[in-house]
């Protein structure tokens, strides 16, 4: 998964970043309106945390350009409370809102549940066959068995569980597992990929030739 | 009992009160003056009417009785008029006459059978002549009404006597008395006759009423009116009142939207209703700005909060090392350290708004504090590349110097930090007549007409973000309080992307 944030107050743009990364999420950032937008519309964001009160453009304009060209789910950081900001904020494209003081939990919880929602996914578990996807507690189990998976392996398997019975490009997994910052040497993949089969059975991931992979529901 | 004392103190119910009764004493005073007035102009002519007749049968009396008419008569002295005294005893020269008629040419004085008109009496005794003991009637017009007129006689000879007694010696006057519906006139003649003359007073009686009636009439009619009006006009005049009353209820119990609506601006209460508006209009826009000021003061707080939040809610996710939570504590500091500021920059403002600022008064040159300020943003100015040039005149001022060089630092800040690298700020003290007029221009991209006017409000901030460390939004607020306390102005004029000027005026001390 991959997220961008758009936050001009640099100690709350690194302690979010660094939260989301530890929560295995690949994250860019940006700390003003055009740099925030300018990222927005060139990659498949699987969420974008995006502040409303930035310098250049704010949060409001960055969410109407946006919506012109994609669909990607937005989380609003407003300051203000009031009923007709979050009215704003919806009715403008965002699909969900939290308000400043926030609890990284809520975020986190808030983020997932978009997520969710843009892949048409109701529920927190996924269970494909005998592998069971947990998303809120990021536990994958086989035959109700915990299975140990790496941050990187976790996402992966998350990832092509919320797109499953969909083909799932190799360049599609390079923009939602890592972020700008990362080289993306492209036997990393297949060495993720390798490592998933070997936990999850080899038959878990379908290998669909000069297209990408699969899972099957 | 609670309402009718509720009554009597409502101002509507005593006005009504006071100019009821006023009107009820005029009415009354002026209905009986007339009446009184109608009543004796009534009763004048009557009597004129009835002395005149007992001057005619006085006359007559002294006449000798027309030859033939009358062959009983007594010879009879007559004395002319001019030689009887008056003031005399009478009765001793002449004895009365026991006989009368009245003579034909006077017959036309007195009613015949009309019992409305004048009618006469003549007799002889009933006490008050010593020498005639024996009351007789001498003569009597047709219509005398039959009556007892030994009331009429009692009330004389009482009247007489009592004159008699007043001056001391017998006058015969003639007495005037209402008896029933008739005024009466006695009198008694030299020789000894009482005349009495009278007629029926019923119909004056009756038209009296009919005018007293129609008086009371009329002035019931008045007073309603009077009173129907006053209450119309008090309850016009007090409407403003209650319109006022009206309004400052709905204010007390909070909203201060509420206008009074008067239409009658012209009126003492018109005025106090404008006067009231204006406060109320104050009184909102003070309560806005504070519910404004707060609203803002929580959101400025948000920031740094969710800082500190997100940075401990992180760092406690997991086992960090001493490099990681140094970071966090780090930011942490930062944030605490921005609320400090912000919290120090509103209770100033706070103080400033109750004016409980306390601001020293001493002479300073404020040539010298502008030049201290310089020194200070010095540095700052290199890291930007901003030269800094001064023209400074000495000036003494009097105040606080340590807030006025807080005003000067803030303005050479904001004009560093606004300005674009190799620019430069100009910074000039003059006088202009008793003003020491204190101006620094930047060259940066100056700020837009439509933020111009605000930018002394509270968390106003052009740029719209929170972007510039410290930058509370409150820096140009303070400046603003604190130059204000010192009787000065401030003023900001900008020309876009050609620089802004900020103009700082103080009375100069001299």
């Amino acid at each position: 998964m991959r997220i961008l944030i758009v936050e001009d107050e640099p100690d709350l743009l690194a302690s979010l970043a660094q939260a989301l990364r530890e929560e295995g999420y690949a994250v860019d950032t940006a700390d003003n309106g055009e740099d925030g937008l300018f990222n927005a519309e060139g990659t498949d964001y699987d969420a974008i945390v995006l502040d409303v009160m930035l310098p250049g453009l704010d949060g409001w304009e960055i969410l109407k350009r946006l919506r012109k060209t994609k669909k990607t789910p937005v989380l609003m950081l407003t300051a203000r409370d009031q009923t007709r900001d979050r009215v704003k904020g919806l009715d403008t494209g965002a699909d969900d809102y939290v308000v400043k003081p926030f609890d990284l939990a809520e975020v986190f919880a808030r983020l997932r549940a978009i997520i969710r929602r843009s892949v048409n996914q109701t529920s927190n578990v996924i269970e494909i066959g005998e592998v069971r996807v947990d998303t809120a507690a990021r536990i994958v189990s086989l035959k109700d068995q915990p299975v140990e998976l790496t941050a990187r392996e976790y996402s992966l398997v998350e990832f092509m569980a919320l797109h499953r019975g969909e083909v799932v490009t190799r360049t599609q997994l390079y923009e939602h597992l890592f972020d700008e910052n990362e080289s993306s040497l492209s036997n990393l993949l297949d060495v993720h990929v390798s490592n998933v089969r070997k936990k999850l059975g080899a038959e878990f991931i379908a290998t669909r030739r000069g297209h990408g992979y699969c899972i099957e529901g | 009992m609670g309402d009718s004392m509720k009554l009597f103190k409502s101002i509507k119910w005593r006005l009504q009160l006071w100019y009821g009764l006023i009107l009820v004493v005029v009415l009354a005073g002026f209905g009986f003056t007339s009446y009184q007035l109608e009543r004796n102009r009534q009763f004048r002519r009557i009597d004129d009417e009835l002395h005149r007749r007992v001057g005619v049968l006085g006359n007559a009396m002294h006449r000798p009785p027309p030859r033939g008419a009358d062959g009983g008569g007594l010879p009879f002295d007559r004395p002319p008029r001019g030689q009887f005294p008056d003031d005399g005893p009478p009765g001793q020269n002449f004895r009365p006459r026991t006989e009368f008629h009245l003579p034909p040419e006077d017959a036309h004085f007195f009613g015949t059978n009309d019992p409305n008109g004048f009618y006469f009496k003549i007799r002889v005794g009933g006490g008050i002549k010593p020498g005639v003991q024996n009351e007789t009637a001498i003569a009597h017009s047709d219509n005398y009404p039959e009556r007892q007129s030994g009331l009429a006689y009692d009330y004389y000879f009482e009247q007489v006597n009592h004159v008699e007694k007043l001056r001391g010696k017998e006058v015969m006057q003639p007495v005037v008395m209402n008896l029933a519906e008739q005024r009466v006139v006695l009198n008694t003649l030299p020789s000894g006759e009482i005349i009495e003359v009278g007629c029926s007073i019923a119909p004056e009686l009756h038209e009296l009423n009919v005018a007293a009636t129609k008086l009371t009439a009329v002035g019931v009619a008045i007073l309603i009116l009077g009173l129907a009006g006053g209450w119309w006009f008090v309850s016009r005049a007090l409407r403003p009142i209650q319109a006022i009353s009206t309004t400052a209820v709905k204010i007390a119990a909070g909203d201060l939207s509420q206008r009074i609506n008067s239409a009658e601006a012209e009126s003492e209460l018109g005025q106090l209703a404008a006067v009231l508006n204006s406060t109320f209009a104050r009184l909102e826009t003070a309560f806005a700005q504070q519910k404004q000021f707060a609203s803002d003061a929580a959101h400025e707080l948000r920031t740094p909060v969710s800082v500190i939040l997100t940075q401990t809610q992180m760092a406690l996710g997991r086992e960090r090392d001493a490099a990681g939570y140094k970071q966090t504590v780090e930011a942490c500091q930062r944030a605490a350290q921005r609320m400090r500021k912000l919290i120090e920059s509103l209770l100033e403002l706070a103080r400033f708004d109750a004016g409980q600022e306390i601001l020293k008064r001493h002479p300073f040159d404020l040539a010298s504090t502008v030049k201290d300020s310089v020194e200070l943003v010095q540095a700052l100015a290199e890291e930007r590349r901003v030269k800094l040039v001064s023209e400074l005149l000495p000036l003494s001022v009097i105040g606080d110097s340590e807030r006025i060089a807080q005003v000067i630092t803030n303005l050479l800040t904001n004009a560093i930090q606004y300005n674009q690298p190799d620019g430069e700020v100009r910074v000039k003290l003059e006088a202009q007549g008793n003003l020491a007029v204190f101006t620094v221009a930047d060259t940066g991209k100056g700020i837009a007409p439509e933020d111009l006017p605000r930018v002394f409000e509270r968390f106003y901030r052009a740029d719209k973000s929170r972007t510039g460390a410290g930058n509370s939004g409150l820096g140009l607020s303070i400046c603003k309080a604190i130059v204000e306390a010192h009787g000065g102005t401030i003023e900001m004029a900008s020309v876009s992307s050609a620089g802004t000027t900020c103009t700082v005026r103080l009375p100069i001390n001299d």
